[in-house]
């Protein structure tokens, strides 16, 4: 990277404590309310900057093995083998598959969510 | 703008033959796509409090225009079901558009409250047993005054909500997994009734007597019972009390009780868990809705945003349901 610090993490980081600091409580309630969600928005930035290619390839690695006969397999092809019944529902490799791309993406969008909590225990 | 709307809301109720005056307006915490207003009437020095209800002036696909939803609280509430009165009702032709407005009820809707607050922790044991009655009282509402209402199946449903979904052109594997399984489960046979089919946190008011209205009745249908006393299930409307299964306050057997208390009829918890996945899925297809509505116009918010990320939580809570032995 040619650029300088604060690093993309670090300028957003600054914008949340912003809003979270200086922001947020000065606002009515419904405005409070959508600052939460702007706050949590950033959140989301963050971490899918920091960990979002190592999930992605490691999922679509999984699929690539579970899709073995197809060429560059993606989560759109393993959507569509499995509406066109091409996949066995029972498939325990299909069920991992499927496990493992929910906890990554929720890992991202919202790792306080409590099924994601529950399940990483 | 405040002016505006309060004098568009007093010419509203005096063509519903209230004549008064509006003052105190002001917003309440909004959903993702209505707005909702509280302020006080006064009418010959007589002071109430009201609520407008106002849904964005190009309608949802799948919610009911303000008008509708205002007509079936009113069905529901000459049948004494647990609903605020609705006072008037605005169309496209009046200045407020998609609205309504309808008596406050005192309470509170805010889901973290009602699970959190020490002023419920009496009645929070009695909750799951008071929204299977409510529910009950709904199901029972006749339905000669509602035919216009759209009247679905199961089959209908999941082919109707398979549609939206991939309309959106962002195929979901777990989604597609999840149409596949409910294709061939068993939902019960049962006659259908008037659904809320949004009956959770959120549109519940309570006091600390209990459950005092139902609210925001947008996706009302005719449809399979167990619908709702799937969806009060779904985890999203637990709240992060996910260990609750009934709206994150209570236990399944007491939901059913408080039904059976009104309604005598044999419920089935499987029956009742698929509504659930299917409840589940509904739900991840509804914030699809949300999103797209952000993504191609007209009604962008930050809100609508941020439930596009909502969506990986329905998956994990389907693979969770459905490999995992998740309740």
């Amino acid at each position: 990277m040619i650029f300088d610090r604060p690093t993309i993490i670090e300028l957003i980081n600054s914008v949340k404590t912003f809003l979270i600091n200086d922001v947020k409580n000065e606002l009515p309630n419904y405005l409070g309310f959508k600052t939460q969600i702007a706050i949590n928005v950033l959140s989301i930035v963050q971490r899918e900057l920091e960990v979002g290619k190592e999930l992605s390839s490691e999922t679509l690695e999984m699929i690539n093995s579970l899709l073995k006969d197809i060429d560059n397999p993606s989560i759109d092809t393993l959507a569509k083998e499995i509406q066109n019944g091409n996949l066995d529902l029972s498939d325990e490799n299909l069920k991992k598959v499927l496990i493992k791309l929910s906890k990554n993406k929720v890992s991202v969008d919202n790792p306080n969510y409590s099924t994601y909590k529950k399940l990483i225990k | 703008m405040i002016d505006e709307l309060s004098k568009n809301i007093e010419s509203l109720l005096k063509e519903a033959g209230f004549n008064g005056k509006v003052s105190d307006l002001e917003p309440l915490t909004n959903g993702a796509s209505n707005e909702t207003w509280k302020f006080n009437f006064s009418e010959n020095l007589v002071l109430q409090k009201m609520i407008l209800k106002k849904g964005p002036d190009a309608p949802s696909s799948i919610a009911l225009p303000k008008s509708k939803e205002a007509e079936i609280q009113k069905i529901v509430f000459q049948e004494q079901g647990p609903v605020p009165n609705v006072l008037a009702i605005s169309n496209e032709k009046s200045s407020l558009k998609n609205a309504y407005i309808m008596m406050l009820v005192e309470g509170e809707s805010i889901p973290r409250k009602i699970l959190r607050d020490d002023t419920y922790k009496k009645i929070r044991d009695s909750l799951a047993f008071q929204c299977g009655q409510a529910m009950a009282k709904i199901h029972q509402v006749p339905l000669n005054s509602l035919n216009w209402l759209d009247n679905k199946d199961i089959t209908q449903e999941l082919e109707e909500l398979y549609l939206t979904y991939e309309n959106f052109k962002q195929p979901q594997p777990v989604f597609e997994y999840t149409f596949k399984w409910l294709r061939n489960q068993d939902f019960g046979d049962f006659p259908n009734t008037l659904i809320h089919a949004d009956f959770r946190l959120g549109n519940l008011i309570f006091d600390k007597n209990g459950l005092q209205s139902v609210i925001d009745w947008e996706l009302a249908h005719i449809g399979n019972p167990l619908q709702d006393l799937g969806w009060i299930c779904v985890n999203s409307w637990r709240f992060g009390k996910h260990e609750n299964v009934v709206g994150g306050f209570g236990e399944i057997e007491d939901l059913l009780n408080g039904y059976n208390s009104i309604i005598d009829i044999q419920l089935d918890v499987q029956q009742i868990k698929n509504w659930q996945i299917f409840g589940t899925l509904r739900w991840g297809v509804i914030c699809l809705i949300q999103t797209f509505a952000h993504l191609l116009g007209p009604n962008n918010s930050v809100e609508r945003a941020a439930i596009g990320r909502r969506v990986s939580e329905t998956e994990l809570d389907l693979v969770d349901l459905l490999f995992m032995e998740g309740k």
